[in-house]
C-alpha cells in the first residue's frame, strides 16, 4: 500500500504548464482580450491606408517618410494594446479564483502554492506573447505591402530614367526602402516590447496578490508603468539624493526597452545593449515574481 | 489501524481586521476519522464544518492544534496525495466543458493519455454527466456542478474524499445517486469525511456523527448507538411457547405497558441534534 509518509512531492514544471494552458484557455474564451487583439490588428493594418491618404503615392523621400510613420505607428499600437492585454489580463486572475473558489478544488490536490502562483503568470505571459507575436505579423504584413508598392513605383521610375544621374539615385532609393522594410532592428525592437509587458504583467500579479479590488490593481498597475517610463530621467535629476535613488530603483525603469525611436530613425541597436536590457527585465521579473510568492504563500484563502 | 484524519486541539480564530477583534470559528477540535468508515461532521450554519475541513486542507492556517491526514502532517503538500475535496457550492473554470474539466483536474493529479480519457469517461458516467460532457460548464446548473465537483474530488481516485454539503442543491434523487455513490466508495474501502446539516440522510450513509455548536464538538458517536432508544426496552424472544407469550403480554399489560414491537426502537438523529444544540447553553457569536 502508498503510504504518503514515504512520498514526496516536488517542484513540478509539468503541473506549473497545465495551469498555464488552462489560464490561457480562459483568457481566450473569454472574448474581451479576442476583442482587443482584433481591434489592434485592423488598426495595424490601416496604418498603410492613413499613410496614403497623408502623404501620396510616389516613390521619392516621402516613401521613406511614409514608412517612417508606418513603423512609429505600429510600434506605437504594439505597445499600448499589449499594456492593457498584459495589465487587464493579469489583473482580475487570482481575485477570481479567490472570489469564485475555483483555487479550493487546485490547492486541495498536490498542487504546491509557487506552481499555482507561477502556472497563472506563466499563462498571462503567454497571452501577452501570443498577442505580441500577432500584432508584430500583422505589422511586418503591412510594413512589406507598403514597401513592396514603393519598390515597384521605384522600379518603374528605373526604367523611366533619362539619364545615368537618375537612375543611379532611383537605385539607391530602392536599396533605402528595402532597409528601410527589412531592417532586423525591428525584431529587437519588438523583442525588448514583449520583454517589458512580460515585466509589466509580473507587476500586475503582485500587485493582485494583496487586493482584490480589480480596479485597484489596473489602476497600479498602470501607474506604475506611467512611473516606470519617467525613472530613468528622474533618476540623472535627482543623482545626489540617495534615498531618493533608492526608492527610483524599486520602480523598474521600463524606458530602457523602448527603442523604437532610434529603430525608427535608423540608429543601430547593438545586441550587446538588448542583452543587457533583457537581463536586466529578467532580474527584475525574477525578483517581482519572488515578492508575489511571499505575498501569496503568507494569505489564507 | 491508521487514522485517516486526526486533529489534535485544532482552533481557529479568524481575523475581522483592525479594531475588531477575532472570531472563534473552531474551539479545540480533537477528531479522528478512522480508515474506511464515513464520518458525518453536522452542525448548524456558521459552527465551524467548513473550517474544519479547510484547516485539514491547509486552506486556512490554526491559531493553535494541529491536523494530520494519513499521519502526515496537514501542512505538508504531500499529505494532499491522497485526498479528494468537493468545496460547497463549488463553482469551476466557467469557459471549459465537463469533459475538459475533469482532464484538466487529472492532469494536475499526474495523469495523461489513455488513461486520463478513460478515467474522465468514467467519471463522468458514474456521476451521471455522460450526456452534458461537452457542454461549457458556464451553463451547467448547480446539481450538475455539484456532480462535476464530484467527480473531480475522484479524479485520482483518492483514498480519503472530503465532502463539504455534498448534497447541498441537489434533488431528492440526485442527493439518493450521491449517498448512494458514497456508500459504493465505502465499499470499495475509501474514507470519507463529509459536513451537512440534512441529518436524516446523513443517517444512511455515516457510520459516525459528530455535531458542532459554535466551534465546538458537543455530540459524537456511532449513527446506529445514537439513534437507540434508551427510553424504551424491547425483547427479542426465542422459543417462547404461546402460553408464555399470553403470559408475557398478561404481565406487560398488568403493569401498564403495551407490546408494540420486536426490535430495538430508533429515534431520528433529527431529535438528537436539536436536542444537544438546546443543552448548549452558549450564546452565539463568541468574540475575543
Ligand atoms: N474567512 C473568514 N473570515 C472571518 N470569519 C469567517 C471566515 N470564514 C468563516 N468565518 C466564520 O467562522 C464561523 C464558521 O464558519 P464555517 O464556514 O466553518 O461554518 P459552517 O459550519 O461551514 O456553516 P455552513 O453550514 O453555513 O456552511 C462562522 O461564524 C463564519 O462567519
Ligand atoms: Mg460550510
Amino acid at each position: 500500500m502508498t503510504d504518503a509518509r514515504n512520498e514526496w512531492v516536488g517542484f513540478s514544471p509539468r503541473r506549473v504548464w497545465m495551469i498555464a494552458v488552462n489560464t490561457l484557455t480562459e483568457s481566450v474564451r473569454q472574448k474581451v482580450y479576442l476583442i482587443m487583439i482584433l481591434f489592434a490588428l485592423v488598426l495595424i493594418s490601416s496604418a498603410s491606408f492613413f499613410s496614403q491618404f497623408g502623404f501620396g503615392e510616389t516613390g521619392g523621400q516621402e516613401a521613406l517618410e511614409q514608412l517612417k510613420f508606418i513603423k512609429d505607428f505600429c510600434l506605437g499600437a504594439i505597445s499600448v494594446f499589449g499594456m492593457l492585454i498584459a495589465i487587464v489580463g493579469t489583473a482580475q486572475l487570482i481575485p477570481n479564483e479567490l472570489e469564485n473558489r475555483t483555487i479550493y478544488t487546485i490547492l486541495s490536490k498536490p498542487v504546491r502554492r509557487f506552481e499555482f502562483l507561477l502556472g497563472k503568470y506563466a499563462g498571462s505571459a503567454l497571452l501577452v506573447l501570443v498577442s505580441v507575436v500577432m500584432m508584430s505579423v500583422m505589422f511586418g504584413a503591412a510594413l512589406k505591402f507598403k514597401g513592396d508598392n514603393y519598390l515597384k513605383v521605384t522600379q518603374q521610375s528605373v526604367g523611366q530614367a533619362q539619364d545615368a544621374g537618375t537612375m543611379e539615385e532611383a537605385v539607391r532609393q530602392m536599396q533605402k526602402i528595402r532597409a528601410a522594410v527589412y531592417d532586423p532592428d525591428l525584431v529587437k525592437a519588438l523583442l525588448l516590447t514583449f520583454v517589458k509587458l512580460a515585466l509589466l504583467a509580473a507587476i500586475t500579479l503582485l500587485v493582485s496578490t494583496f487586493s482584490t479590488s480589480m480596479v485597484f490593481n489596473v489602476a497600479v498597475a498602470l501607474l506604475i508603468f506611467f512611473a516606470g517610463h519617467l525613472v530613468g530621467p528622474a533618476k540623472e535629476k535627482w543623482a545626489e539624493s540617495g534615498a531618493a535613488r533608492f526608492l527610483l530603483t524599486l520602480i523598474p525603469d521600463l524606458s530602457v526597452f523602448n527603442v523604437a525611436d532610434d529603430v525608427i530613425l535608423g540608429n543601430a541597436i547593438p545586441w550587446l545593449y538588448v542583452a543587457k536590457v533583457v537581463v536586466y527585465g529578467a532580474v527584475y521579473l525574477v525578483c517581482v515574481i519572488a515578492a508575489a510568492h511571499f505575498v501569496f504563500a503568507d494569505r489564507e484563502i | 489501524m491508521m487514522d485517516a484524519i486526526r486533529t489534535e486541539n485544532l482552533t481557529k480564530k479568524y481575523n475581522l481586521g483592525w479594531g475588531r477583534g477575532r472570531l472563534l470559528a473552531l474551539d479545540g477540535l480533537n477528531l479522528r476519522v478512522c480508515e474506511g468508515e464515513v464520518y458525518g461532521l453536522l452542525g448548524p450554519n456558521g459552527s465551524g464544518k467548513s473550517t474544519t475541513l479547510k484547516l485539514i486542507l491547509d486552506l486556512v492556517w490554526p491559531t493553535s492544534g494541529a491536523a494530520w491526514i494519513f499521519d502526515v502532517p496537514c501542512n505538508k503538500v504531500v499529505s494532499r496525495l491522497h485526498v479528494g475535496f468537493l468545496p460547497e457550492n463549488p463553482y469551476f473554470y466557467k469557459y471549459l466543458t465537463g469533459a475538459e474539466t475533469l482532464e484538466f483536474y487529472g492532469r494536475l493529479c499526474g495523469l495523461s493519455g489513455a488513461a486520463l480519457r478513460k478515467r474522465v469517461d468514467e467519471l463522468l458516467e458514474m456521476v451521471g454527466l455522460a450526456r452534458a460532457r461537452d457542454r461549457r460548464l458556464a451553463g451547467y446548473s448547480k446539481g450538475m456542478l455539484q456532480r462535476i465537483g464530484l467527480a473531480q474530488a475522484l479524479v485520482h481516485d483518492p483514498k480519503l474524499l472530503l465532502l463539504d454539503e455534498p448534497t447541498a442543491g441537489v434533488d431528492p434523487i440526485g442527493s439518493k445517486d450521491i449517498r448512494d455513490l458514497i456508500l459504493r466508495l465505502k465499499g470499495m474501502g475509501k474514507t470519507v469525511l463529509l459536513s451537512s446539516h440534512l441529518l436524516a440522510q446523513v443517517q444512511d450513509v455515516c457510520d459516525r456523527i459528530g455535531v458542532l455548536n459554535l466551534g465546538k464538538m458537543i455530540l459524537e458517536g456511532e449513527v446506529s448507538q445514537l439513534v437507540s432508544d434508551q427510553q424504551r426496552l424491547s425483547f427479542t424472544v426465542q422459543g417462547l411457547p404461546e402460553s408464555g407469550r399470553a403470559a408475557v403480554e398478561s404481565a406487560v399489560a398488568a403493569a401498564g405497558g403495551v407490546v408494540v414491537s420486536v426490535e430495538h426502537p430508533q429515534t431520528t438523529l433529527e431529535t438528537l441534534f436539536l436536542e444537544a444544540l438546546r443543552k448548549d447553553k452558549r450564546g452565539a457569536g463568541e468574540h475575543d
